[in-house]
């Protein structure tokens, strides 16, 4: 169901590096947001930085990781102001220029000084540019925090028929099984079935929602988000 | 965890898509989307007809009522408004069958008509405007002139818009004389581009930077599209003495012609008697 992932940093709660969060939580005092900030946005930054800077796997985990605990140290999150720009604008810019200056350095100190940075310009003539890459990866991670926002609650509330229902139809990688089917299947009606539907995309909506809202500054910021979402 | 293309494609599609549930309308295809929300066809099933939906964030709601408020021939009729069981909220209003007003222009149609859709338009944003209503967002992508010449003004704004650069007065707030500014582009897009100096300029003074230099109100912009229409001097254009003799000719032209038959008559009466 899921594609091959070429990293699992950051992208699975469960498998969050705990030291970042620690780290975004010591930094920040308010580690909810900072934790949110984080999950939404480790495996954008770390897309971002690969595709950018043609960094192998391991190189762009660390230099992910190192923009974490950079931005940390200097209180990149605090120091962010809404009105002149999105947080997810402010974000990608400030990981551009920490990875440029990162690559700048590791190319001076492996050529013996001097060397001008020109990879971004060669790269930036690719298909799919950066920053759309960033963008994409960001709805992405958006969408897969609020499915397992959904799982969990489906879990809680004992709505393991409408999680499964969900799952077969609006998560299947290859043909959809048809109502009918569905219905067979978990031995209910077919008009359970879109009604199963219509309340899981109900809460995914609701729950994407709630991911924004934590990495917004504002209602404003929350509903441009939203609609560059679906843009 | 990691979502294919595929999937979050389809989630995308399938979770923007309006619950109408429990509603009377039927989903048709998506038509318009914009800053406010989106737009659908949909059939109204119990009056059997299609309307257009327009499907928006909870904060815009008052966007539905105000809208709703408004009855003129150049607003687009609401007939219902109502909320989403995800809290979004719709309105249902007329599905006006046309083009936008950029499309309409590049049809090439002719001077006459540009300025009758202009003025219907200023017409629009005036009834608004008394009461009390701003565009706020006024633009060629928001005007849409129908098959058999009506002409709709839509997507009616709230506060907060930002407006599309092109056609957004500088100033902040927005007031009347913001909506002036948008009107003077929207006029000036509509031109031709041999179009006539007078109007031009009838153009440039409702896009003044400042708000003092341009007209009080729309029908100022109004007054002047008409008195140019009738070969009268416009406000906003300074002719020269020949420009204006010229103005004065075509507007009389009959009345010249009249005379010159008149006096060539008399000239060739007076010449016969003098034979």
């Amino acid at each position: 169901m899921w594609a091959d992932s070429d990293t699992a940093i950051g992208g699975n709660r469960d498998r969050f590096p705990s030291t970042q969060v620690s780290l975004i939580e010591a930094a920040a005092g308010e580690p909810l947001a900072m934790e949110r900030v984080a999950e939404l946005y480790w495996k954008p930054v770390y897309k971002f930085i690969r595709f950018k800077f043609r960094k192998d796997n391991e190189a762009a985990k660390d230099l992910t990781q190192g923009f974490f605990a950079s931005a940390l140290e200097r209180e990149f999150f605090r120091r962010f102001d809404p009105s002149k720009a999105a947080f997810r604008t402010y974000l990608r810019l400030a990981v551009e220029r920490f990875a440029a200056n990162q690559h700048e350095a590791e190319t001076r100190q492996k050529r013996g000084g001097g060397v001008e940075f020109t990879e971004l310009d060669d790269q930036a003539a690719s298909v799919e540019s950066p920053e759309e890459i960033f963008q994409q990866e960001w709805r992405r991670q958006l969408f897969a925090l609020a499915i397992e926002d959904l799982r969990a609650e489906c879990d809680r509330g004992g709505k393991g028929t409408e999680w499964s229902v969900f799952e077969a139809y609006d998560l299947a990688e290859d043909a959809r099984p048809s109502y009918v089917e569905l219905a067979r299947r978990y031995g209910v009606a077919e008009t359970s079935v879109t009604n199963y539907l219509a309340w899981a995309r109900r809460r995914l909506r609701g729950f994407v929602t709630e991911r924004l809202r934590g990495v917004t500054s504002g209602e404003h910021e929350l509903r441009e988000e939203m609609r560059r979402l679906w843009s | 965890m990691e979502l294919s293309d595929l999937v979050l494609h389809h989630l995308r599609e399938v979770v923007d898509l309006p619950d109408l549930a429990g509603t009377r309308y039927e989903l048709g295809e998506e038509i318009g989307r914009g800053g406010l929300g989106v737009v659908y066809a949909a059939r109204d099933m119990q009056l059997d007809r299609r309307v257009a939906l327009k499907v928006m964030d909870a904060a815009w709601a008052g966007e539905a009522r105000l809208i709703a408020c408004l009855e003129h021939p150049g607003i687009v009729p609401v007939y219902e408004t109502g909320t989403l069981p995800d809290g979004r909220v719709f309105y249902a209003m007329k599905l006006v069958a046309g083009v936008r007003a950029d499309r309409y222009v590049a049809s090439n149609p002719p001077l006459g008509e540009r300025l009758r859709v202009a003025h219907r338009v200023g017409e629009a944003l005036a009834f608004a405007h008394s009461c009390g209503v701003l565009h706020r967002d006024l633009k060629p992508q928001n005007v849409m002139v129908g098959r058999f010449g009506e002409v709709y003004v839509m997507d009616w704004g709230v506060e907060g818009v930002a407006g599309t650069p092109a056609f957004r007065a500088p100033e902040t707030p927005f007031d009347q004389r913001s909506d002036v500014y948008a009107l003077g582009a929207l006029v000036r897009f509509l031109l031709p581009a041999d179009a006539h100096p007078a109007l031009i300029a009838i153009a440039a003074k409702a896009m003044s930077r400042r708000p003092d230099e341009r007209y009080a109100d729309v029908s100022g912009v109004l007054l002047e599209i008409e008195k140019f229409q009738d070969g009268l001097a416009v406000e906003a254009y300074v002719e020269s003495p020949w420009q204006r003799v010229r103005r004065f000719a075509k507007r009389n032209e009959v009345l010249l012609w009249l005379l010159a038959a008149y006096a060539g008559a008399k000239f060739l009466v007076f010449f016969a008697r003098s034979l």
